[in-house]
């Protein structure tokens, strides 16, 4: 396992399968994948460089100089040979000093991963520009919910770094743009939320051309195309400048003062009021990076992107409609997000959705939009939910755990070729630059070898999933001839200093083919790599194919691997054993069938399309910890350590740390909760009980501390109600119905669910037939 | 309140009189086939002559008004010497003097005029001089003074029959007597002196009656010109006689109205003017001693403006003298206004009285009919059948303005509560009690005096029935005695809580408005005026402004200033907020200050040339959807982008002028339907939009003016707007928009008695259905035109009954039912009709119907039209009512022998000339619309008089110093002249003014700094304080601050200043002689 760590340490990388399998048919066999969870602004161990120049490139394909070119410095002109396409190629006069003794960095063998700043003197170094933030915020909700909002948005305020231009819209049944930049009396352009809103309309009815007439021709964009500087300061403003004017704004901010019938939902013109907040950057900093910080408080009713009716009495759409293709908004919804999404990948914006409503607010439908854009998505229960404002800070932190915003990136893949590019899991978009790299299979984001990430930061991680296009052939002569396969990440981006940065990660990666090959399979196979792989295609497969059924390919594959990497005896269960770089395998995949990517029916569409959007950012460490949540004991007699996630676990001298990702628990055995009831940890004598009862909240909050978004902190007592959100992820191995008797202390759960050990023995049987 | 009749006696060149004098008819002789008359026009000379032959035949002109001498003699009374010689020039002495002094003196002198019963009326300031005049009055003119003499001196010796008869061809006469006699009488015969003047010539007339009937027609006249008139058919309609009786005792009442009237025209406007007229209710203190007298008055007033009944025969023309005839203009009739004021009872004696002139200074009693401010009708007595009224050629119309300014000495209107039941109403034809049902069966039911339907009377209403057949209690409930009541609405007259008041105010911030200072002055105006708006809790504003945007405000913020909310999408409008867009006034009254301060600096850099007017006003009627209410816009440029708006056609239209007349109407109408569309959408829920237009370019009011049109409110136009002198106009007319008695959310019907039905109504509202008129507001200044058909033959002897209801929420939500009722004798002859044709009525009918035609039909083809309205009238009358004149004789009926002027001025009006702006044109078009009747003839003849010479005279009753005929000629150099329609106030001035009157009036040295744009300023010095008193008093008459503007002789200002000349002969149009000759030909051309 550390070895896949120290990749990861030092390239960003986790890849199920480590050792490739060097042909079509055997990657076909192994079930997995050929694929990459990629991090791309995964801070660089600190001991890497920063290359203040452009990086070489081979003048055919384009891939960057890496420490796998061969170089040959002995020629007088030095050249290297590309390890992609093998071209020939020359340094630049400045190489002129290099050799052997004399690298530069990126060349250095521990430098895979490099990242370059280009101060292109094109790039104006975009002073201020560094970050926009377009804030669309919901009005439609409870007085109380909006004095959350305000708080937590006046809070927010006091973050901004000064440079960062500001802007705000509201919305309700009508869209208020907030022209903050004119001093005399508030001022507010009012767009009709029923109706969408073109960005011609936004250019010509929002006063752009007042003082300087149209550009008869041509694409109008930004100051550099047509728009005063002026006209673009009224909405968009410096924080220092404008932090007056938005705090009385804010202060002043009212519900929606549109009566609502008591049998019908708020009107609430989301869709609207994002498209005009797009339109809005579109033509006021397009290219730059900015972000449209939308703060839902409810489902859209009203105009385009509504997802349900106004009439209360029609339910909101659950998975069950969209099973039967029952949900009436839903299609039309989604399509014109898709459609929001584009426009806003085309204007390198980032759509982020704080979804704060006990009700679902569309975030189903909205997922297109964030996902393509790379924006954060925060769902909580009211604005006053620590879920939300500590998410908000977050972002807006600067420190140990900001985010590390970052914008405009794009993503480009190059690799050797037997091996193609199905495509990209993740929050990206397509570029749409096709090429022979690409697999006629295509998953994600594919047909295509470059992607757009609008929006990206430290975390966001990609799953590349790749094709084997090489036949079998007179293969062994060719294995010993080359068995390497190169694989290049490049990731262009703006970083939040404003400076426009490549990171270049370049990987080889052996592989292996034939009969024998297995070993070396085995050898190099990153089991929670593969877990995580696995939990983006089903997720993925489910949302996506029509008639998947989840369970069953997850079982399907799982027996197939099984049966292909365990050591057993045809049809004898008892003599299955798996190596060890598989043994925690089928334990993943338990879970994950278990987990609320699978098991969407006890969650509203919002939810699972809210839990996916994180999976499909987050890196293999915690894409495990959301398919099967780690668990920690901690008790007098004992330090804390990791528990099994049992029913089993849980006694009542215990108190356990449940990390699901999304939700934290710290669960009290009940002789633990009945000492802390008592008071006992009051006491100065009872000291070592206070210091019990903190372990586990001093763990929670660290991990609360990194995480984005913030989980949810349960804390709660064995018998408790708000155990359920521990019981739900334990495994079932004392039910109800089972016949050992709980252990005293510990507890059962009533489930029809299989234990894991029931699922084991189902595995052996099929897997040795 | 309006002074017109005053100055009359007074003001007029000694010419002017005789011409009011000439009453009943004024014959005019042309000889067509001489050339005569284009000889005369001055002939001053030619007179002489005429005068010699007057002996025999009246000489043309000067003989030929019966009229003039009297007047002339009246006149003269007080100078004979002098008058002679100057006789047009001020006369201010005489005038003066004659009046005030005219009271008593005229009480004295009447016996001797006594003989003469109308010439009395005109004359009786005059009087003193009286009797002399009478014999002058041949001589009325000027340079014939000598000759006068001679005639007076015949006129008495004739006494009675002879001077008259004579001259006027005493043929004619008698049949002018018939008719003018009547009315005449309530004339001034009433009047002590008339009396004895009238007596006189009531012998000439009389030769057709007996003299001894004479002294009661007179009575009668006082009392009622409509039994005056058939006493005057029939021997002796005695029935006026006792109240004719009280006016004699009279004389000194002159004096006593005139004071009367001071006092409601001083409070006025100092700038804010209105308040005054607000104090409608207010009794009439002095009056009621006064009142007596006054009635008298009244019948004299009449005299004034019909001219005296006795003097059929104006302008006879010798028709033996053809080569000499020729028309005097200073004979030819000219109105001649009264100052004095005219206590008018709707009813006496059972009958109908029939109303002063609408420009007139009266004081309605309601005695069962209505007041006339309410309802006139062109004709005071219906004919039976329709052909009779097709024969006569004359308009049946009734001009309702439901809500008229009272005077304020006249009784309030009461009101009337019947509780949850509501008013009682016939179950037929739905017409509401009135004076005129008829209870029968002791009170148990009533027949409806509309339908005939025979209606059970609801028990809870029932009373006995007394000897005279009334009901016990008729003169104490009000519904039963009086013409205008009006009734509280119950429940089942309101289909929602009546509305609050509701002012929107929509205002320009487009570049231009900003530059010229309109949006500074509209925000002013409405900063100022907010405190006048109706205090309650209901009362509610809201305010927007526009430039290609609409920006609403939010005025309900706690804490800060108010929001301003922008709605960009001006195809597609909504109003921004649903709620706090209109506010209660009390809540936002400092929000409102502050914003309104703010606007003009707020947009003090705005570049935005566009104007989205269309979407503006949809906007702001979607924010008032909810209520309904006033919308007060404010305009400056042509609406170029969003819903409605318009293109610049008037320079396309000026070219396709040029091309070819063909299309050129097309740019008086509406440029397409949408704003039509949009104005039944708003009148649909109650939104009544005024434009104020404060521009200085085409904004294509043809089009716009749809909306307010539509939706019962006006256009004010200033153009070229100047942020000098407008700015305080617009505050004024915005005060009086808001203040002036109004009604909300309004539905007005006008039911008729059977025979009769309403054909059509014209004015400002919108119509749905056929029988209704949908008013979103209606005030006191609205006029609503509504044309009868007959449907039936009408019983002679019977009466035949208008009832015009207006259902309307009051500004302080109070639905009211105002009810008018009118009722007016049938008759079958010809004679009676034009006896008791309404002159300022039918005219204002005449005015309204062909301005509605400007739009639809070429030009020329709509003068055509209006000289025809003109000529076929008086043919009609010529040709069955004066059927024993020589043919050469012009005969005017003596009610409408000033309807060739009038319809003079019209064809030379703004409206109807195709030189002028289109938007002139067609602001002109939209104030004619909805103009009163009162206003009617200002507008195309307005007052103009001298105010250079004002510390000259003394003014007396009313402050307005007498008027001078629309000629050039009477424009001096040395002068200084004001003219004023209604609307506009012109002030020439001549070349060769005494600087120090023009120091003292204007604050200037010289003619030559003549400011272009002028600001009215008073000065410390009686001059100025004079001229303001002039100003204010006329600003009061006419509800309106007045355009002052001045002029100076020989630029293009002095230019405008004399297109208002009428008389005068311009390159388009006719003199008035030229007229009067042209219409004289047509109308010989139609004799067989």
């Amino acid at each position: 396992m550390t070895e896949f760590l120290d990749l990861e340490f030092q390239d960003s990388v986790r890849m199920p399968w480590n050792v490739l399998p060097g042909t079509k048919s055997d990657a076909a066999n192994c079930v997995i994948p050929i694929s990459a969870i990629y991090t791309p602004l995964k801070p660089l161990p600190p001991t890497t460089p920063l290359l203040p120049y452009s990086p070489l490139r081979c003048r055919n394909c384009r891939s960057v100089i890496n420490p796998f070119a061969i170089v040959d410095f002995s020629s007088v002109n030095k050249i290297w040979i590309c390890s992609f396409c093998l071209q020939r190629n020359y340094f630049p006069p400045h190489y002129q000093s290099i050799s052997d003794q004399n690298l530069p960095a990126e060349l250095f063998p521990q430098y895979t991963t490099i990242e370059y700043e280009t101060t292109a003197t094109n790039e104006k170094a975009q002073v201020g520009s560094s970050n926009i933030f377009l804030f669309v915020v919901d009005t439609c909700v409870i007085e109380e919910e909006l004095g959350f909002m305000k708080s937590a948005l006046l809070q927010v305020l006091g973050m901004v770094p000064e440079n960062c231009l500001i802007g705000l819209i509201t919305f309700g049944t009508y869209i208020q743009v907030h022209e903050l930049g004119f001093a005399q009396i508030p001022k507010v352009h009012v767009f009709k939320g029923s109706k969408e809103v073109t960005k011609d309309q936004v250019l010509e009815q929002m006063g752009f051309f007042a003082k300087r007439p149209r550009p008869t021709t041509g694409v109008i964009a930004g100051v550099r195309d047509g728009l005063s500087q002026e006209s673009i300061a009224r909405f968009l403003l410096p924080a220092s400048n404008c932090e007056f004017v938005l705090n009385s704004i804010l202060e002043e901010l009212q519900k929606d003062p549109w009566p609502v019938p008591s049998d019908q939902r708020a009107a609430r013109c989301t869709g609207t009021a994002l498209s005009v907040a797009a339109h809005l950057l579109g033509v006021c900093v397009p290219g730059s990076g900015a972000r449209i910080l939308a703060f839902l408080g409810g489902p859209s009713t009203e105009g385009p992107g509504a997802i349900a009716s106004k009439i209360l009495s029609e339910p909101m759409r659950s998975h069950k409609d969209l099973d039967k293709d029952s949900a009436p908004h839903y299609h039309k919804a989604v399509k014109f997000y898709e459609e929001l999404s584009k426009q806003l990948v085309h204007q390198g914006h980032v759509l982020d959705v704080f979804a704060c409503a006990l009700d679902q607010v569309g975030v189903a439908e909205l997922k297109v939009a964030v996902e393509k854009t790379g924006g954060l998505v925060v769902l909580a229960e009211s604005f006053g939910h620590s879920v939300f404002k500590e998410s908000l800070r977050r972002v807006f932190q600067s420190g140990d755990h900001d985010l590390g915003l970052s914008s405009n990136g794009i993503f480009e893949i190059s690799c050797s070729k037997d091996i193609k590019i199905q495509g990209v899991i993740g929050p990206c978009a397509s570029l749409e630059k096709k090429g022979p790299l690409c697999s006629e299979t295509v998953i994600g984001q594919g047909n295509t070898t470059a992607w757009k990430l609008c929006g990206l930061d430290k975390t966001t991680s990609l799953c590349l999933i790749f094709d084997i296009v090489k036949k079998e052939s007179s293969d062994a002569i060719a294995q010993s001839a080359n068995n390497q396969f190169y694989f290049q990440f490049l990731t262009y981006y703006q970083h939040g200093s404003g400076h426009m940065r490549l990171r270049a990660t370049t990987l080889s990666r052996r592989w292996i083919a034939g009969p024998g090959s297995k070993e070396d399979l085995i050898s190099g196979f990153d089991q929670e790599a593969a877990a995580a792989v696995m939990a983006r295609q089903v997720s993925f497969k489910m949302e996506n194919e029509a008639e998947f059924d989840p369970i069953r390919w997850l079982d399907k594959s799982l027996i197939h691997i099984c049966s292909r990497f365990g050591e057993y005896q045809k049809d004898t269960p008892s003599s299955f054993t798996l190596s060890p770089r598989f043994s925690i395998f089928p334990q993943f995949m338990f879970n994950l069938r278990r987990s609320q990517f699978v098991q969407v029916f006890n969650n509203s569409p919002d939810e699972t399309a809210y839990f996916r959007m994180i999976l499909n950012r987050e890196n293999v460490a915690n894409s495990v910890v959301m398919i099967q949540p780690s668990m920690i004991s901690y008790s007098f007699h004992s330090g804390p350590e990791p528990a099994l996630l049992d029913v089993s676990s849980i006694a009542a001298d215990r108190i356990l740390l449940l990390d699901s990702y999304f939700t934290v628990v710290i669960f009290h055995g009940s002789t633990i909760a009945q000492w802390r009831k008592a008071g006992y940890h009051e006491q100065p004598e009872h000291q070592a009980f206070t210091q019990l009862l903190q372990a586990p909240r001093d763990d929670a909050d660290a991990i609360i501390r990194e995480r984005f978004p913030v989980p949810r902190l349960v804390i709660c007592d064995q018998h408790g109600s708000q155990a359920r959100f521990l019981l739900a992820k334990l495994n079932p191995s004392a039910t109800y119905n089972s016949d050992i008797p709980a252990v005293p202390g510990g507890d059962i759960l009533f489930t029809d669910d299989v234990s894991f050990e029931v699922f084991l023995d189902h595995l052996q049987r099929l897997a040795v037939q | 309140m309006a002074a017109p009749g005053g100055p009359r006696p007074g003001n007029l060149p000694p010419g002017y009189m005789p011409n009011s004098l000439a009453n009943n008819m004024q014959n005019l002789q042309i000889n067509q086939p001489n050339q005569p008359q284009s000889n005369n026009p001055t002939g001053g000379v030619s007179r002489p002559p005429n005068t010699t032959p007057f002996g025999q035949q009246p000489p043309p002109f000067a003989g030929s008004r019966p009229g003039p001498p009297p007047h002339s003699a009246f006149v003269r009374g007080p100078v004979p010497p002098s008058p002679s010689g100057p006789p047009q020039t001020t006369l201010s002495p005489n005038v003066a003097p004659a009046r005030p002094a005219g009271p008593p003196p005229g009480s004295q002198p009447p016996p001797p005029f006594v003989s003469r019963p109308l010439p009395p009326g005109s004359l009786p300031s005059s009087m003193g001089g009286a009797t002399v005049s009478l014999a002058s009055g041949s001589s009325p003119q000027l340079g014939p003074g000598p000759h006068h003499r001679p005639f007076v001196s015949s006129p008495p010796m004739s006494g009675p029959a002879a001077p008259h008869p004579l001259s006027n061809g005493p043929p004619g006469i008698t049949m002018a007597q018939l008719q003018a006699g009547p009315r005449f009488p309530p004339v001034m015969g009433s009047t002590p002196r008339p009396p004895p003047i009238a007596a006189p010539q009531p012998a000439t007339m009389l030769s057709s009656g007996s003299s001894s009937q004479r002294p009661q027609l007179r009575p009668n006249f006082g009392g009622r010109p409509a039994s005056a008139s058939l006493a005057t058919t029939h021997p002796g309609p005695s029935s006026a006689p006792p109240q004719n009786m009280l006016p004699p005792p009279a004389p000194s009442p002159f004096s006593a109205p005139i004071q009367s009237v001071p006092p409601p025209s001083g409070s006025p406007y100092g700038m804010q003017t209105w308040m005054s007229q607000q104090q409608q209710v207010a009794p009439p203190p002095p009056v009621p001693g006064l009142q007596p007298p006054r009635m008298f008055g009244m019948p004299q007033t009449h005299p004034n403006q019909s001219l005296a009944p006795t003097s059929p025969s104006l302008f006879h023309t010798g028709a033996a003298g053809t080569a000499q005839s020729k028309v005097d203009p200073s004979h030819i009739p000219r109105p001649i206004p009264s100052s004095v004021v005219i206590l008018h009872e709707t009813r006496q004696g059972n009958q109908a009285n029939p109303p002063p002139p609408a420009t007139s200074d009266y004081i309605v009693k309601d005695t069962g009919n209505c007041s006339p401010r309410f309802m006139r009708c062109t004709i005071n007595q219906i004919p039976c059948t329709v052909d009779l009224l097709s024969t006569s050629a004359m308009q049946l119309a009734l001009l309702v303005q439901p809500l008229a300014l009272p005077h304020p000495s006249e009784e309030p209107i009461q009101v009337v509560d019947f509780g949850e039941s509501g008013p009682v109403r016939c179950s037929r034809c739905k017409g509401y009690i009135n004076p005129f049902m008829k209870f029968i069966d002791q009170g148990r039911s009533f027949i409806c005096n509309l339908c005939g339907f025979t209606d059970e009377t609801p028990r809870d209403y029932h009373c006995n029935l007394g000897p005279d057949g009334r009901r016990r209690d008729a003169d104490e409930r009000p519904e039963l005695c009086k013409g205008t009541v009006e009734f509280v609405a119950s429940k089942e007259y309101m289909v929602r809580d009546p509305m609050p008041a509701v002012y929107f105010f929509l205002i320009d911030v487009s570049t231009n408005a900003i530059q010229t200072g309109a949006t500074a002055a509209a925000c002013s105006a409405i900063n100022q005026v907010i405190a006048d708006l109706p205090e309650g809790p209901r009362t509610a504003v809201g305010i927007a402004t526009f430039d290609s945007n609409i920006h609403f405000y939010n005025l309900k913020r706690a804490l800060q200033q108010p929001l301003m909310l922008i709605v960009p999408d001006i195809q597609d409008v909504y109003t921004p907020l649903e709620s706090d867009v209109i506010v209660q006034l009390s809540e936002c009254r400092q929000h409102l200050e502050l914003l309104l301060e703010s606007i003009p600096t707020m947009f003090q850099n705005n570049r935005i040339g566009d104007s989205a007017f269309g979407a503006a006003i949809k906007a702001a009627y979607l924010a008032m959807k909810s209520t309904g209410g006033k919308l007060l816009v404010f305009q400056s440029v042509l609406p170029s982008i969003g819903i409605g708006s318009l293109s610049a056609r008037e320079a396309e239209g000026r070219s396709n002028i040029s091309a070819g007349e063909k299309e050129a109407n097309k740019l008086l109408q509406p440029a397409d339907k949408t704003l039509k569309t949009m104005a039944m959408e708003f009148a649909e829920y109650q939104v009544c939009v005024d434009l104020f237009i404060t521009t200085q370019t085409y904004v294509d009011i043809a089009s716009i003016s749809v909306i307010p049109r539509t939706t019962g409110g006006r256009v004010y136009y200033y153009y070229p707007f100047t942020a000098l002198s407008d700015p305080a106009k617009l505050y004024n007319d915005l005060r009086w928009n808001v203040t002036r008695p109004q009604g909300f959310e309004a539905v007005m019907r006008v039911r008729c008695s059977q025979g009769i039905q309403v054909q059509d109504y014209s004015g400002n509202f919108c119509k749905r259905i056929p029988t209704d008129v949908d008013l979103p507001a209606i005030d006191c200044d609205k006029t609503i035109m509504v044309t009868l058909k007959h449907d039936d033959k009408l019983q002679e002897g019977s009466e035949c009954a208008f009832q015009c209801a207006l259902l309307y929420t009051t500004v302080y939500g109070q639905r009211r039912i105002r009810v008018s009722t009118l009722s007016l004798p049938c008759t079958t002859m010809l004679s009676n009709l034009f006896r008791s044709a309404d002159l300022d009525t039918q005219f204002a009918c005449i005015l309204k119907q062909v301005t509605g035609e400007v739009p639809s039909t070429p030009l020329p083809q709509v003068t055509e039209q209006a000289k025809n309205l003109c000529i076929n009238i008086l043919h009609s009358y010529r040709k069955f009512c004066a059927t024993a004149t020589a043919s050469g004789q012009l005969i005017l009926p003596e009610a409408l022998k000033l309807l060739p002027l009038y319809t003079l001025a019209l064809l030379k009006s703004c409206g109807l000339r195709a030189d002028g702006r289109i938007d002139d044109r067609s602001s002109w078009i939209n104030y004619v619309s909805h103009l009163s009747t009162p206003l009617a003839i200002p507008l195309v003849y307005p007052r103009m008089i001298a105010i250079h010479n004002l510390d000259e005279k003394e003014l007396d009753s009313s402050l307005i110093p007498e008027t001078v005929p629309l000629s050039s000629e009477h424009i001096t150099d040395e002068g200084i002249f004001l003219l004023e329609n209604g609307e506009d106030c012109l002030i020439c001035v001549g070349n060769s003014v005494n600087p120090d009157i023009l120091h003292q009036l204007l604050g200037i040295s010289s003619v030559e700094e003549i400011p272009s744009q002028f600001v009215l300023q008073q000065y410390d010095n009686p001059l100025s304080k004079k001229l303001n008193g002039i100003i204010n008093e006329i600003r009061r008459q006419r509800c309106s601050y007045l355009r002052l503007k001045l002029c100076r002789k020989g630029d293009p200002s002095g230019t405008t200043f004399l297109s208002y000349m009428v008389e005068d002969k311009t390159p388009s149009g006719l003199s008035y002689v030229e007229f009067l000759i042209h219409v004289h030909q047509h109308i010989q051309r139609k004799m067989p």
